[in-house]
């Protein structure tokens, strides 16, 4: 890991949450959707020096591709408006529509990509060890893990399953109908297999004190560091800086 | 005065269609070592079960009877409360996983996180079960990526780290191979040595007769026969219960109904090769 990358991945949890905080703010602030887009590839850049480019870049490309191309050709079509731009049959292509799409997709974009990066490059333990600082129960936070956790352990259950019904000469691969025709069946055992355990791991819990009152220690911790200081202060006047801008301009 | 003390315990699950535990009381001693044997599906778990309050409080429906625990109704002690004096180690490890800890050694400290125990208390309380467990190679893994065995003994380890008077364990070696179930029974027996009361749920009788201070045979959710290990497990009637006994006592067994008496009925080797020294012995002088 080298010293930027390091810098980043050590901040703490709400500073990293306030630096993409300012980035989805800025998407509001500033006028028409030019910047809004260019979040992206700020974000982009970001993830970079955090040494996650790829990860994110995939993740926000194909998650975003898909909305903003969907948003687009709905209100392209859609959204009432005079200045016809192209016309086909009663479809038609509005001035409004699309300046309306642009404004809104830059936004989902902006908002999106920022989101994103902020779970790409905070780790969950640490954003739960600083939501039990600020005081969120740990009821709330152990839920919030175990679900993390419990999706690799139900995926892995699911192929378990599946493995079982391709021996009993079940068909599980080939056409999309097939592959429906071959999960429907797979869903009754997963989900009452996924009560079964939740009732013991009420059980486990218990038998580790967890109602137990008083306060609880953790032996993880994150904790703020000079850095956090400095990224926080530069944000603020960046946005002070960003909020004259836009009330002289 | 019995630490924990069952007076006439019946109990139905909301589910099932009869009673899974009829009419049974035993009476618990500090200290001492109890095994609970049986076949699948006679009630010893649900009997855990009652031990620890998971029955009335989690699972519901009707117990008649008593359940004292330090001479106090079942019913009026809290769960969170029981978490502290009485551990339970679960018969399937599996399930036995906090899923919010990423190393075992995280996931045996949760225990004493919850209970607010000091950092560095913790560490040192973890780090001495790690090797009294034989587990330190295993420390840093994922607890969901170890083997049934390895969790097995994680999971002990995540119960006995709290240090409760009493430790209730759902057939702790199931999954565990010959050399391992020695250790875990040494291990045990350590935590007898330390003044704690133990409850076993375990099928090999050969460990039980070295271990175990008294035994509970269950059947179809009856307590058929207890008493003092050596008279349970050279008892015959036993055998007509489905219990299996010690290969020793059996060849004791044997050697009585064919005419060669030992005096005794041996539950271990050593006994065995004794009692047939001086049977040997008799019948030297005899002859
Ligand atoms: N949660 C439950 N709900 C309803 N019935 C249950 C439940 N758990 C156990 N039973 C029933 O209670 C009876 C006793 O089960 P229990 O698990 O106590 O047996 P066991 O002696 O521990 O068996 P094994 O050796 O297989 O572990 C069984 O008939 C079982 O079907
Ligand atoms: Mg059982």
């Amino acid at each position: 890991m080298n010293k930027i990358q390091q810098f980043i991945v050590n901040l703490y949890p709400t500073t990293k949450f306030l630096i993409v905080l300012f980035l989805a703010l800025s998407a509001f602030i500033t006028p028409g959707y030019i910047w809004s887009y260019l979040v992206l590839p700020i974000c982009m850049f970001l993830a970079y020096l955090a040494g996650c480019f790829k990860e994110f870049s995939n993740l926000a490309i194909k998650a975003l591709l898909l909305i903003v191309l969907f948003i687009f050709l709905l209100q392209a079509f859609f959204y009432p408006g005079q200045e016809i731009l192209w016309q086909w049959g009663i479809f038609s292509v509005k001035q409004e529509g699309i300046q309306f799409a642009l404004s809104l997709t830059s936004k989902i974009v902006a908002v999106a990509s920022s989101l994103l990066l902020f779970f790409r490059i905070t780790k969950v333990k640490d954003l739960v060890s600083s939501l039990e600082k600020l005081g969120l129960s740990p009821k709330v936070t152990f839920i919030f893990l175990s679900t993390l956790q419990i999706i690799p352990e139900m995926q892995k259950s699911t192929h378990v399953i599946m493995d079982a019904q391709k021996t009993r000469g079940v068909e599980t691969e080939g056409k999309l109908m097939t592959r429906v025709k071959a999960f429907v069946p797979i869903l009754s055992p997963l989900v009452l297999g996924s009560i079964a355990s939740t009732e013991e791991r009420v059980l486990t819990l218990e038998s580790r004190a967890f109602s137990a009152k008083g306060n609880k220690t953790s032996l993880y911790q994150v904790n703020k560091t000079k850095h956090d200081l400095k990224v926080r202060i530069l944000l603020l006047i960046l946005f002070i800086l960003l909020i004259v801008w836009r009330v002289l301009s | 005065m019995s630490i924990i003390s069952i007076k006439n315990l019946t109990y139905q699950y909301p589910t099932s269609e009869e009673d899974v535990l009829r009419d049974i009381s035993v009476e618990f001693e500090s200290g001492k070592f109890y095994a609970v044997i049986g076949a699948n599906g006679a009630g010893k778990t649900s009997l855990c079960n009652a031990i620890r309050g998971f029955i009335p409080h989690f699972y519901n429906g009707e117990l008649q009877g008593d359940v004292l625990i330090e001479g106090r109704d079942i019913r009026e002690w809290e769960l969170g409360e029981l978490s502290t004096k009485i551990g339970y180690v679960f018969q399937n490890p599996f399930t036995q996983i906090s899923g919010v800890k990423d190393t075992v050694f995280d996931e045996i400290s949760f225990g004493l996180e919850n209970l607010g125990v000091e950092e560095s208390e913790i560490r040192s309380r973890v780090a001495d079960i790690i090797q009294l467990l034989e587990i330190g190679h295993l420390q840093e893994k994922n607890p969901f990526e170890l083997s049934g065995g390895q969790k097995q003994r994680v999971a002990l380890a995540s119960i006995i780290v709290m240090e409760p008077e009493i430790l209730v364990i759902d057939e702790p070696t199931s999954q565990l191979d010959p050399q391992s179930t020695e250790a875990i029974f040494s291990i045990i027996e350590l935590m007898q040595k330390k003044g704690k009361t133990i409850i076993l749920v375990e099928h090999k009788i050969e460990l039980i007769a070295e271990y175990a201070d008294y035994i509970i045979v269950m059947k179809d959710g009856k307590a058929v026969l207890q008493g003092n290990a050596d008279d349970v497990l050279s008892n015959e009637q036993a055998i007509e219960l489905g219990c299996a006994l010690p290969q020793y006592a059996l060849f004791g067994i044997e050697m009585k109904e064919n005419g060669m008496d030992l005096g005794t009925i041996p539950l271990t080797e050593k006994k065995a090769i004794s009692a047939v020294q001086h049977l040997l012995e008799k019948r030297r002088v005899t002859s």
